[in-house]
C-alpha cells in the first residue's frame, strides 16, 4: 500500500530560502528560528557558568585563598548555581523542544507564534536582568542560588544584586509559564491527522510533561520570589519568626517548585535518550506505552517529595517523603530497562549520538542509586550539604542533562543544518567529557563521605586536598571537551558533510521533511499508522512493514 | 572496535574498587546514634553496586554482541509484558524493603526518649558558636578566629538544643553522621551520645554568607571525671564574668 500524501490546507509552493539574517531573527516567529534563539542563548549562558565553576574549582584545588576573597567566592558559586539551574538547565530544552515539537507532531507552527516569540525575549531580558547584577555596587547575590531567608532578606544582605536577582528569575519564570502554555497546547491541538497521542514520539511526551510540570511549578516559584522581595523592600515579614513569620515557609515554597524542577530539567532528556537509542539500535522502543506511563509518574511523584531537601530541618514528616522520593526509583528503572530492551538483538551502531546516549545510561545510573540513598533521611543526616549531595546533583545535571543534549545535539543538528557533525571530533569529544566528567564529580562523593560541606570557600582539613585537586583537573578536561564540542560546531557548519534528510533512518516525522525544514516545516506528509510514520513510509513498499502493521502499538508484536 | 572486549573485567574490578573506597571513605561513627545510620548506609552502599553492575554490565553486554554488521532489519519486537512486569516490581520491593530499614534506623537515631546526662543549648550565629550547659554557669562562645570547643564526657547522653541567632545554620559533626540545620524562631533538639573520646571536627553546613566556611568548631570527648573537673572550672570562669573561651 502506498501512503497517501496529506492534502494540506494552503501550503505554499517549495522555493529557495535565503539564510536569515540578524533583523530576520529579531522579528521572528518561526519556531525552529526561536528554538535556536533558545539553544545559543542558553548555551551562551552555560559557557559563563561554566566558566564561574571553573573559578570555584581553580579555587578549592588547594586549602586556603588564593584566588578569591571569601564574598567574591560565595557571589561566583552563587551566580553559577542561578545561571546553570535557571538560565540553562530549565531552557535549552525549551529550545529544543520549540525546534522539534511542530515538526515531531506535523504541525506548521506551535500554536502562539508571538506568544512563543514573547516567552523567548522574556527569557532573554530576564536573563540580562540577572547579569546586570555583577555590575551594581555589591555585586551579584552571594546567597547561593536556593537563596534562604533571614540570609536573603536586607537585614543580612543589601545590595541590588539581589533584588535583580529576584526581578530577572521572576522575568524569566513568567517566560517559562508562557512557554509550557503554548507547547500545552501545540501537542494537544496541533497533532496532524492520524497523529493519536499514543503515537506521539517519546521526545514529544516528555517535553509535554515537563511543560506541564512547569505549569504547576513555576506559579508557586514566582509567588515565593514576589513574597521575599516584599520582603526585602516594603517590610513584609512573611518569613520573620519575630512577627509570626516562618523561615521555613520559604523552603517549603521554593521546594515545592524546586523538586520538580530537577523533572522538568530531565523529562526532555528522557524523551531525547527514548529517540537515540531506537534509531540507533533499528528496533522500535520497548515498551513504548510503559515509557509514559513513567514519564507521569515520575511527573506526579515529583510533587510529592519537596521536603527531601528539608529532612535536616527537622519540622518535616520524614517517612512521607521519604516513601515518596524512595519510589521515583521505580518509575525511573523502567525508563532504564526500557533502554537496554530496546538494545537487545537490536543493531547498535555506536555513533556519537548514540556513545552519548549509553554514556548518560551509566552517568544517570550513579546519580539515581546516590539519589535513593538521599531519599533515606538517616543518610541523608549524614551527606546533605556536603559534597557527596553535590557530586549526586551533577551526576545527574552535568552527567545527565549535558549527555543528552549532546546526544540530542548529534541527533538533530544534520536537521537544523542540512550537515553532518564530526563523528572523528565527536569520539574526542565524548571520551574526554566521559573522563573529565567522572574524575571532576566521583571524588566529590569521596569528600562528601569524609564530610567536607559545600559552600565552603576554604578548607582546613588536609586530606581533602587530593580529592579536590583531582576534581580541579577533571573540571578543567570538562572544559577542553566543550571547546572540542564548539570546534565540532564551528567546523561542521561550513564544511561538514551533507546530511540529507535522513542521515540516520529516524523514526520520527522530522526526518520526512528536508535540512533544514521550509519555513511552514513540511511539503508533503505521510500518512501516520504507528509511533515510527517516518520508518513506516521508509518501508511503504515493503509488504511486511507496510501501512504500519509491525509498528502500531495496537497490534503489537509482544516478545 | 576489537579492543574494547578487554573492558568488562577491568571495569568489575574498577567497580569494586571504587565501591571499597565509597564504603572506607565514610567515617566510623563515634555516636550510638550514628552506628545506624553507618549499618544503613552501607545497606544501600551494597544494593546501589549490584544495581549499578546489572545495568552497566548490561548496557555493555547489548553494545557488544548486538553491534551492527549488515543491512538486515532486526525483529521489530515492542515489548514483553511479562519482563517489564518484573522490573517494575523488583525495584518496588527493593525500596520498600529499603524503607522499612529506614524507618528502623530513623527511630533510633532522632530517639530522645532516654533522660538526658548533659543539657547543651547550641547558638548559631554569624560566623560561629555558642555553647550553653543548662544548669551551670559554663558557657563558651567562639569567633570566626577562635573556634570554639564543645566538651563532652563519654558513654553519657547529651541533649543538644540547637537554636539560631541570626540566618539558617547547619550544625555537623561529620563522624556522628549527623547534622541538623539552626532556624530561628524553632528550637530543635536532638540526643548525641559519644562512645570514644577524642577531638571531633565541626562544621557549618548551611551557607550562612560572608565567612560560612570559618564557622569551624570542636567537639571534644572526654572521661565522666575529666568532663566534671572541666565543667566545674568552666562554670567558675563563667560566673566570673564570661571572657569567652
Amino acid at each position: 500500500m502506498a501512503t497517501t500524501e496529506l492534502p494540506l490546507p494552503a501550503l505554499p509552493e517549495a522555493h529557495h530560502e535565503e539564510p536569515a539574517g540578524i533583523v530576520e531573527y529579531l522579528t521572528t516567529v518561526d519556531h525552529k528560528k526561536i528554538g535556536i534563539l533558545y539553544i545559543f542563548t542558553s548555551f551562551a549562558i552555560f559557557l559563563a557558568g561554566g566558566v564561574l565553576s571553573l573559578v570555584v574549582r581553580w579555587e578549592l584545588a588547594r586549602p586556603g585563598l588564593q584566588v578569591l576573597g571569601e564574598n567574591t567566592y560565595n557571589q561566583v558559586f552563587t551566580m553559577h548555581g542561578t545561571l546553570m539551574i535557571f538560565l540553562f538547565a530549565a531552557q535549552v530544552s525549551t529550545g529544543l523542544a520549540n525546534y522539534m515539537v511542530p515538526l515531531q507532531i506535523g504541525a506548521a507552527d506551535v500554536a502562539f507564534p508571538r506568544a512563543n516569540a514573547m516567552s523567548y525575549w522574556l527569557y532573554l531580558f530576564g536573563s540580562l536582568i540577572v547579569l546586570s547584577s555583577f555590575f551594581v555596587s555589591g555585586g551579584p547575590a552571594a546567597v547561593a542560588w536556593t537563596a534562604y531567608p533571614p540570609l536573603s532578606t536586607r537585614e543580612y544582605f543589601q545590595g541590588t544584586g539581589m533584588d535583580l536577582w529576584i526581578i530577572g528569575l521572576a522575568v524569566v519564570g513568567v517566560a517559562g509559564i508562557l512557554g509550557a502554555v503554548n507547547l500545552v497546547t501545540t501537542i494537544f491541538r496541533m497533532r496532524m491527522p492520524g497523529m493519536t497521542m499514543f503515537r506521539l514520539p517519546l521526545f514529544t511526551w516528555g517535553v509535554l510533561v515537563n511543560q506541564l510540570l512547569i505549569l504547576f511549578a513555576f506559579p508557586p516559584l514566582t509567588v515565593v520570589f514576589a513574597l521575599l522581595f516584599l520582603e526585602r523592600n516594603f517590610g513584609a515579614q512573611f518569613f520573620d519568626p519575630t512577627f509570626g513569620g516562618s523561615p521555613i515557609l520559604y523552603q517549603h515554597i521554593f521546594w515545592f517548585f524546586g523538586h520538580p524542577e530537577v523533572y522538568i530539567i530531565i523529562l526532555p532528556i528522557f524523551g531525547v535518550i527514548s529517540e537515540v537509542i531506537p534509531v540507533f539500535s533499528r528496533k522500535p522502543l520497548f515498551g513504548y506505552r510503559a515509557m509514559v506511563f513513567a514519564f507521569f509518574g515520575i511527573a506526579a511523584l515529583s510533587f510529592g517529595v519537596w521536603a527531601h531537601h528539608m529532612f535536616t530541618t527537622g519540622l518535616v514528616y520524614l517517612p512521607y517523603f521519604s516513601i515518596m522520593s524512595l519510589l521515583i526509583a521505580v518509575p525511573t528503572g523502567i525508563k532504564v530497562f526500557n533502554w537496554i530492551g530496546t538494545m537487545w538483538r537490536g543493531a547498535i551502531t555506536l555513533s556519537t549520538a548514540m556513545l552519548m546516549a549509553l554514556g548518560f545510561i551509566l552517568v544517570f545510573v550513579v546519580g539515581g542509586i546516590t539519589g535513593v540513598m538521599l531519599a533515606s533521611p538517616p543518610i541523608d543526616f549524614a551527606v546533605n550539604d556536603t559534597y557527596f549531595l553535590v557530586a549526586h546533583f551533577h551526576y545527574i545535571m552535568v552527567g545527565g542533562l549535558l549527555y543528552g543534549m549532546f546526544a540530542g545535539f548529534y541527533l538533530w543538528f544534520p536537521k537544523f543544518t542540512g550537515r553532518l557533525l564530526s563523528e572523528r571530533l565527536g569520539r574526542w569529544h565524548f571520551w574526554t567529557f566521559l573522563v573529565g566528567f567522572n574524575v571532576t564529580f566521583f571524588f566529590q562523593f569521596l569528600v562528601g563521605l569524609d564530610g567536607m560541606p559545600r559552600r565552603i570557600a576554604d578548607y582546613q582539613i588536609q586530606r581533602w586536598e587530593t580529592a579536590n585537586l583531582l576534581s580541579t583537573v577533571g573540571s578543567f578536561l570538562i572544559a577542553v571537551s566543550v571547546v572540542i564540542f564548539i570546534w565540532n560546531f564551528l567546523v561542521s557548519i561550513r564544511r561538514g558533510e551533507p546530511a540529507g534528510d535522513d542521515p540516520w533512518e529516524g523514526n520520527s516525522l522530522e526526518w520526512v521533511t528536508s535540512s533544514p525544514p521550509p519555513s511552514h516545516n513540511f511539503h508533503h506528509l505521510p500518512e501516520i499508522h504507528s509511533e515510527r510514520p517516518a520508518f513506516d513510509y521508509r518501508h511503504r513498499d515493503n509488504p511486511a512493514f507496510a501501512g504500519g502493521v509491525h509498528s502500531d502499538p495496537e497490534r503489537l508484536d509482544r516478545g | 572496535m576489537q579492543p574494547r572486549r578487554r573492558v568488562p573485567a577491568s571495569r568489575w574490578l574498577a567497580v569494586a574498587a571504587l565501591v571499597l573506597a565509597a564504603a572506607g571513605c565514610t567515617p566510623q561513627s563515634v555516636t550510638e546514634q550514628g552506628q545506624a545510620v553507618w549499618s544503613l548506609y552501607r545497606l544501600f552502599l551494597y544494593i546501589a553496586a549490584v544495581v549499578f553492575v546489572v545495568v552497566s554490565g548490561l548496557v555493555i553486554w547489548s553494545v557488544i554482541r548486538y553491534r551492527r554488521r549488515d543491512d538486515e532489519l532486526p525483529t521489530q519486537t515492542h515489548g514483553n509484558n511479562r519482563l517489564e512486569l518484573t522490573w517494575t516490581l523488583i525495584p518496588t520491593v527493593i525500596v520498600l524493603a529499603l524503607f522499612v530499614f529506614t524507618l528502623r534506623a530513623q527511630d533510633k537515631v532522632l530517639d530522645t526518649s532516654g533522660k538526658p546526662d548533659v543539657n547543651v543549648t547550641v547558638t548559631a550565629f554569624q560566623w560561629s558558636w555558642r555553647f550553653t550547659y543548662v544548669g551551670s554557669g559554663a558557657e563558651i562562645v567562639g569567633s570566626p578566629e577562635t573556634i570554639p570547643e564543645m566538651v563532652v564526657p563519654v558513654g553519657q547522653r547529651v541533649r543538644v538544643k540547637l537554636v539560631s541567632a541570626d540566618v539558617v545554620h547547619s550544625f555537623y559533626v561529620p563522624q556522628t553522621l549527623f547534622k541538623r540545620q539552626a532556624i530561628p524562631g524553632t528550637d530543635n533538639t536532638f540526643d548525641l551520645t559519644f562512645e570514644k573520646v577524642g577531638l571531633y571536627h565541626g562544621q557549618c553546613t548551611q551557607f550562612c554568607g560572608l565567612q560560612h566556611s570559618d564557622m569551624v568548631f570542636r567537639v571534644r570527648v572526654v572521661s565522666p571525671g575529666e568532663y566534671q573537673s572541666w565543667l566545674a572550672a568552666a562554670t567558675r570562669r563563667g560566673q566570673a564574668g564570661k571572657p569567652g573561651t
